[in-house]
């Protein structure tokens, strides 16, 4: 008896001493069919390689991942390492709960070199009092899709013509939409609501305006400029051409289905590899095609519509073991630049990525580079959110409840203003 | 003095209600403390610093603010289009249930059965009939005789407002009916016959029998419709998704999640609940008032 009980606890011993050497981290990200597969091929070539890490991969949608991940910080239980739209990790750093990048764990002599290797400036919304809290796992700007079946079908050459401007746009968006009396039926071209800080703060920057003066104390800076762009947006939705309206569902998600529905819409790089998996006939076609972002004819600043990026972080609160192989974790899956733009269509802005054949050759990657070079990051700020709702409140106004823009820049901008007393 | 015997069954009476105290102790009156705590502080949820006790600063910042009166309003509306609608039509169509011989269980059951779909499968339904290209417009049409109006169910603020009270009206108006046919099949049949020895008429039973006798489902069924429209937040939630205008439909449930979720003020989230558990205390408390102030028995 004695010695079976021995044998047990021999067993026991061993067992704590092999579960107590594992280390376990956890991945949370947002759901991408086509990364997935190739990151559950990268954990399971990095579990290979370290034997002594287990890795949890787990994915969450879009929409909820932010509050998926916000709830599990603050009861202290947050991943260890995780990625959602700079813009929403943005209180992550500011507040602290993400680690530092350890560049020697990414296999970087030191913090300068991983700045060399990215693209200037792509590092920035990341940084933070002299410190680097995350790499790119994606960084995306939106371009205008064309589906050419129906531009062509009207007469229209946007090989050689396409809408620059968005008044021109507006134009040709008018003789391409149907409609059933009132019920459009096919939109000519669709915003991309309710993401206003990517593509309506731009509009108005164009026309000289700006959310917030250069110390974020105040808001809505040269009211005119957003008037104009209130104006254009109230002549878009269904009180004026009745061209498009929130309400439909998300230009974005039709286009690739070419069902008739949509013309033209606003999308990043990667939707090309989505149109290629979910309609290959469209995609091996001629009959698309992505132009510039467009600007107003009277821009006095001809910015493009602002990128975001999705940035790997490592948790702060997680242990410094658990930390380092966060990094050499993420560093491992990063390494693979051009089989993610390749397989998924993401811009990790490497200059490794840039230079390559693969990047030079793939269709359209230079009309979205053009376009960035003249883009901004999206807004980073504590208020960020409040902010877009408050935007996406003024815009819906005088969309779809007849208010005038003047009142609704007013209201915009006095509870705005009452946004920024509280940070 | 007790007796023995009855301290003996007070000590096991204590110990069967244990579990369900110890469940709601956990599960409910902690929670419900807690939120009221955490209302007292300043927290940014995502803050590592501790959180600062400001008293009730929080309930007077909400007091002043436009857009937690915004909500109020939208609750209210949402509430009262709600719960009135509810209770009418489901009392009117218990009645109407109750009154038939064949298909009765038909009846109940196809009434029923949107209240076994979850609130976001109900919506999701709801929003694909009413896209403007959807079934709604279609029926609209058709029932207007117009053709081709977009009746802008999301777009237009009031339509919004209504197509949230008729999506939680057909989601719920076969729960309360159900409620109210339990109620018509307690009341004894003699009585009623007893009226109709009497001479009294169809209607003159349905209003001085039926209708005092249904009092207590009717408390039941107006405390439990008030609960559930002021706690609702699916449809509401998803509507926004879906791009209608937040403002007329921004309930205070919608407000509590986005303030903690979306500006990750805790504080002042809880504080909103707190106001809104308080007020469905209240409102819950003056029906069962009302309910007992005239006590029904069949004897």
């Amino acid at each position: 008896m004695k010695l079976k009980g021995l044998f047990f606890v021999g067993i026991l011993l061993i067992c704590s001493i092999f579960a107590a050497s594992t280390i376990e981290l956890t991945v949370w990200t947002h759901e991408d069919p086509n990364r997935t597969l190739l990151e559950d091929r990268y954990i399971e070539e990095f579990q290979k390689l370290h034997p002594e890490v287990s890795i949890k991969r787990v994915t969450y949608p879009s929409a909820k991942i932010r509050e998926t991940v916000l709830t599990a910080f603050s009861a202290g239980k947050g991943p260890d390492i995780f990625n959602m739209e700079v813009q929403d990790e943005y209180p992550y750093i500011v507040n602290q709960r993400v680690a530092p990048v350890n560049p020697i764990a990414m296999g970087y002599k030191n913090v300068e070199e991983i700045y060399d290797a990215y693209l200037e400036g792509t590092l920035n919304p990341v940084s933070y009092q002299g410190k680097l809290y995350g790499v790119p796992l994606e960084i995306t700007n939106w371009c205008i899709f064309v589906n050419k079946r129906y531009t062509n079908a009207l007469g229209m050459d946007f090989d050689n013509n396409y809408p620059k401007t968005w008044e021109a746009l507006m134009e040709i968006a008018d003789q391409l939409t149907v409609r059933n009396g009132e019920i459009i039926t096919r939109r000519g071209f669709d915003f991309r609501y309710p993401y206003y800080l990517t593509f309506f703060i731009p509009m108005v920057e164009q026309l000289g305006g700006y959310l917030l003066n250069e110390d974020g104390t105040e808001a809505i800076i040269n009211e005119k400029a957003w008037i104009d762009v209130l104006t254009f947006m109230k002549e878009w939705g269904p009180s004026g051409r009745n061209l498009g309206s929130p309400t439909y569902t998300a230009a974005r998600k039709n286009w690739n289905k070419d069902d008739g529905s949509i013309v033209m819409c606003e999308s990043g790089l990667y939707q090309i590899l989505r149109l290629k998996s979910e309609n290959p006939d469209l995609f091996h076609s001629d009959d698309w095609m992505i132009i510039p972002w467009p600007t107003f004819e009277n821009a006095v600043n001809p910015v493009k519509g602002n990128y975001y990026g999705h940035y790997y972080m490592v948790n702060a609160q997680s242990s410094s073991e658990k930390q380092e192989w966060a990094w050499k974790l993420i560093a491992y899956m990063l390494q693979h630049t051009n089989e993610y733009f390749e397989q998924v269509g993401l811009i990790q802005p490497t200059y490794e990525l840039m230079d390559s054949a693969v990047f030079k050759e793939f269709p359209f990657a230079n009309v979205f580079m053009n376009d960035m070079s003249q883009a901004g990051c999206v807004l980073l700020h504590q208020a960020g959110p409040r902010l877009e709702e408050l935007i996406r409140e003024a815009v819906e106004s005088v969309m779809l409840s007849g208010v005038s823009p003047e009142n609704a820049v007013k209201t915009l901008k006095s509870k705005a203003t009452e946004v920024l007393e509280d940070y | 003095m007790r007796s023995g015997i009855e301290k003996k069954k007070a000590r096991w009476g204590w110990f069967f209600v244990l579990p369900a105290i110890a469940y709601f102790s956990i599960f409910s009156f902690y929670p419900i403390a807690n939120a009221f705590h955490t209302s007292l502080y300043r927290w940014n949820l995502l803050s590592l610093n501790p959180p600062r006790f400001v008293w009730f600063e929080n309930y007077l910042r909400l007091f002043q603010s436009e857009v937690f009166w915004n909500s109020v309003k939208a609750t209210a509306i949402f509430t009262v289009g709600t719960f009135v609608s509810l209770l009418i039509g489901s009392l009117a169509l218990s009645i109407l249930i109750f009154s038939r011989k064949r298909f009765r269980s038909f009846f109940q059951m196809a009434l029923y059965s949107p209240a076994v779909l979850s609130t976001v499968v109900a919506a999701t339904i709801w929003l694909l009939i009413l896209d403007p290209r959807g079934l709604g417009n279609t029926w609209m049409n058709a029932l207007m005789g117009t053709s081709g109006k977009d009746y802008q169910w999301f777009a237009n603020p009031d339509m919004s407002r209504i197509s949230t009270i008729l999506i939680y009206f057909w989601k719920y108006i076969g729960h309360f009916t159900i409620l109210f046919i339990a109620g018509l099949s307690s009341i004894p049949n003699t009585i009623l016959e007893a009226a109709t020895i009497d001479g009294a008429g169809s209607w003159k039973k349905y209003w001085r029998i039926t209708f005092p006798l249904l009092k207590p489902t009717v408390v039941l069924v107006c405390v439990l419709s008030l609960i559930q429209c002021m706690k609702s937040f699916s449809t509401q939630y998803l509507f926004v998704q879906s791009g209608a205008p937040k403002a007329p439909i921004d309930v205070l449930t919608l407000n509590i999640y986005n303030t903690a979720i979306r500006d990750h003020q805790i504080g002042r989230a809880s504080a909103i609940s707190v106001i809104l558990f308080l007020t469905l205390i209240l409102f819950s408390w003056a029906q069962l008032k009302l309910g007992r102030s005239e006590e029904v028995s069949f004897q």
